[in-house]
């Protein structure tokens, strides 16, 4: 049989040694796991969550155009002109403008409200790409009318099942047919999901919008340095108009999760001080037998390293435990139940959205976060108030 | 000499306003394969004194060397590992973990020495034999009788091997026949070369005839009738 070092052996003795007095206490140390996985659980649900959030709106802000222009009036949005585009043909730096036509529709019979697009993407830089936003099908092309692309709750509550054609009503009530020739993937749900997107004049048909005129004007540009520099120049050329860069659509939507996550963070803050209070005040080994007990092993020739081992060993098996049980529950809550606890605070607006369905994402780095924030706190919460009774002098145990 | 005390004095919370000096310029020689009856009224610093020769901590003043090593200004960590190479314990409560089995309790002083489990088995195991506590092998300590709890507080301060072993009232909780059992197997150790020290008020254990001297402690100085 080969040979231990005595150094690893003493290491699985104290391991030994804190694994049974754990089951010791097995009851108090039940309620501690118990409550710390609960903790994580909230902690990585909300990670988890943000996470998906944020990375379903990154993919989809990926295809934004660089600048946006929308015609405005009385302090309101209107349809702009397309003569607006020869306008800008003297800019220096402009690659494409595509016209687009965008609004929403209340469906009655539902009472879900669904966003309607319309461009053509093949005009688009790299408009290719958009089609790898879809699971199954492609985009209508500027001269398919009658098609539309449908996100994936549209689908469901149209309730089209295997049918491939649906009705939308006109504003004077009558009735425009569409054939399905897409449908949006999940990774897209933030934004895709209550969307249609169809042709450009099938669109100004549906709403009513004259032929000459879109909702707004998307602007791509050659160097993503002159963006802001572009986006002037428009707002000076155009002073009807109001200039939306990408980058500023972006900063919404981080602003909307941001105050959300950091409501959250300070939710979840208070719950991991309090927890932090709890372990020291149940964790750090202060209770009259555990302190005989530290008594008796040093007066028995333990040193004040090894009993502080057995208290790091047992804090890092309730700790580790707590944390795979902790992140797995938040992970199921996340991906199976739709990450019902948390959703309604950092989701709030999706009440007037169809709903859509999260896909967790869990990176290393949340990961590590998670561990910076749960166990280590736990670790130092037991650790240093053991090392503070581990020296007590060993005459205690005989006197 | 395996114990030499030299005016030991223990002074407890030296220069604040509860100090107590606990021992004062004792001066003892203990020889090897001994045993050694120390008795005196509570308070009368035998606690300490027994404490002192346990290696639990240094003197105050004076010298106190414990096999062979001066315990002044010994670090704590030296102290703790001379402890544990030379000194085997047996308590009045027994102090045993009540939770713990038999053999985990006998073993818990080889642990911090990275000794194996089966080596750790097979030591307790011959002990538990000789001290005829086999079958209690796998109870929890809390669940035996006193005079098996004694047994098992002996077999672990013999656990290491050590030389010394020392005894703070080991026949407190004892029944007359369990005492005379206890210094029966005291008697036997002394014979296989242990030295032993140990305190006590019964006269069961200060008139056995294995006892080789009994030492009087009274206000913290050896008393000599």
């Amino acid at each position: 049989m080969a040979m231990i070092p005595k150094g690893l052996e003493k290491q699985l003795n104290t391991l030994d040694f804190a694994l049974s007095s754990l089951w010791r206490r097995k009851l108090k140390n039940l309620g501690i796991m118990m409550v710390f996985s609960l903790v994580i659980f909230l902690l990585g649900s909300f990670q988890m969550l943000t996470g998906a959030l944020t990375s379903s709106a990154d993919a989809v802000l990926e295809n934004t155009p660089e600048i946006t222009i929308q015609k405005m009036s009385a302090g309101r949005q209107e349809a702009i002109p397309q003569t607006y585009i020869k306008k800008l043909n003297s800019i220096y730096g402009i690659r494409a403008i595509i016209p687009r036509v965008w609004g929403y529709y209340f469906d009655e019979s539902t009472l879900a409200n669904f966003t309607v697009l319309a461009l053509d993407h093949n005009a688009m830089p790299n408009g290719s790409k958009l089609n790898l936003t879809l699971s199954d099908g492609h985009f209508p092309k500027k001269t398919e009318t009658g098609t539309a692309v449908l996100g994936g709750s549209v689908q469901d509550i149209l309730e089209l099942g295997d049918r491939r054609v649906f009705s939308l009503f006109r504003p004077d009530l009558s009735l425009k047919s569409f054939q399905v020739v897409g449908i949006f993937s999940k990774q897209t749900d933030l934004l895709t999901n209550d969307l249609i997107v169809m042709n450009v004049d099938d669109a100004r048909d549906l709403f009513a919008i004259p032929t000459s005129h879109v909702t707004d004007l998307c602007v791509y540009v050659a160097n993503p340095t002159e963006i802001e520099t572009i986006a002037k120049k428009i707002a000076g050329l155009l002073p009807d108009t109001r200039v939306l860069t990408k980058s500023q659509i972006q900063k919404t939507y981080q602003v909307v999760f941001s105050w959300r996550s950091g409501f959250a963070s300070i939710c979840l803050l208070t719950a991991l001080v309090a927890f932090a209070i709890l372990a020291w005040d149940k964790a750090s080994g202060l209770s009259p037998e555990e302190k005989r007990e530290i008594g008796i092993l040093k007066i028995l020739g333990w040193e004040t390293g090894d009993i502080l081992a057995v208290r790091f060993w047992e804090s890092t098996l309730v700790s580790a435990l707590a944390f795979i049980i902790g992140c797995t529950a938040a992970y199921i809550h996340v991906a199976f139940f739709d990450a019902s606890l948390l959703k309604p605070v950092m989701v709030g607006w999706s009440v007037i959205h169809p709903p859509f369905k999260l896909l967790p994402t869990v990176t290393l780095a949340d990961l590590l976060l998670i561990f910076t924030f749960s166990v280590l706190p736990y670790l130092g919460a037991t650790v240093i108030p053991a090392w503070r009774c581990s020296t007590v002098p060993p005459d205690s145990a005989i006197r | 000499m395996l114990i030499e005390l030299k005016d030991t004095t223990k002074i407890y919370n030296q220069g604040k306003p509860n100090e107590v000096t606990a021992l004062s310029d004792v001066s003892l020689r203990i020889e090897e394969q001994t045993m050694i009856c120390l008795q005196g009224a509570s308070g009368s610093g035998k606690s300490t004194l027994l404490a002192i020769m346990g290696c639990v901590f240094p003197p105050t003043s004076g010298s106190a060397a414990i096999a062979g090593k001066q315990l002044s200004r010994m670090p704590d960590r030296f102290l703790t590992i001379h402890r544990r190479e030379t000194i085997g314990f047996i308590f009045q409560q027994f102090n045993l973990l009540p939770r713990l089995s038999v053999l985990d309790n006998i073993t818990l002083p080889l642990l911090p020495l990275g000794i194996s489990p089966p080596e750790r088995k097979a030591r307790a195991r011959k002990l538990m034999e000789h001290l005829s506590i086999s079958h209690r092998e796998s109870f929890p300590a809390g669940q035996i009788s006193g005079g098996e709890m004694q047994r098992v507080a002996i077999a672990r301060a013999l656990i290491n091997n050590q030389p010394i072993i020392l005894a703070d009232e080991p026949t407190a909780h004892l029944d007359s026949r369990l005492s005379m059992e206890f210094m029966q197997i005291m008697a036997d150790l002394k014979k296989e070369g242990k030295t032993i020290i140990i305190a006590s008020h019964d006269t069961l254990v200060s008139e056995h005839p294995a006892i080789d001297k009994i030492i009087n402690i009274k206000d913290g100085r050896i008393h000599v009738p």
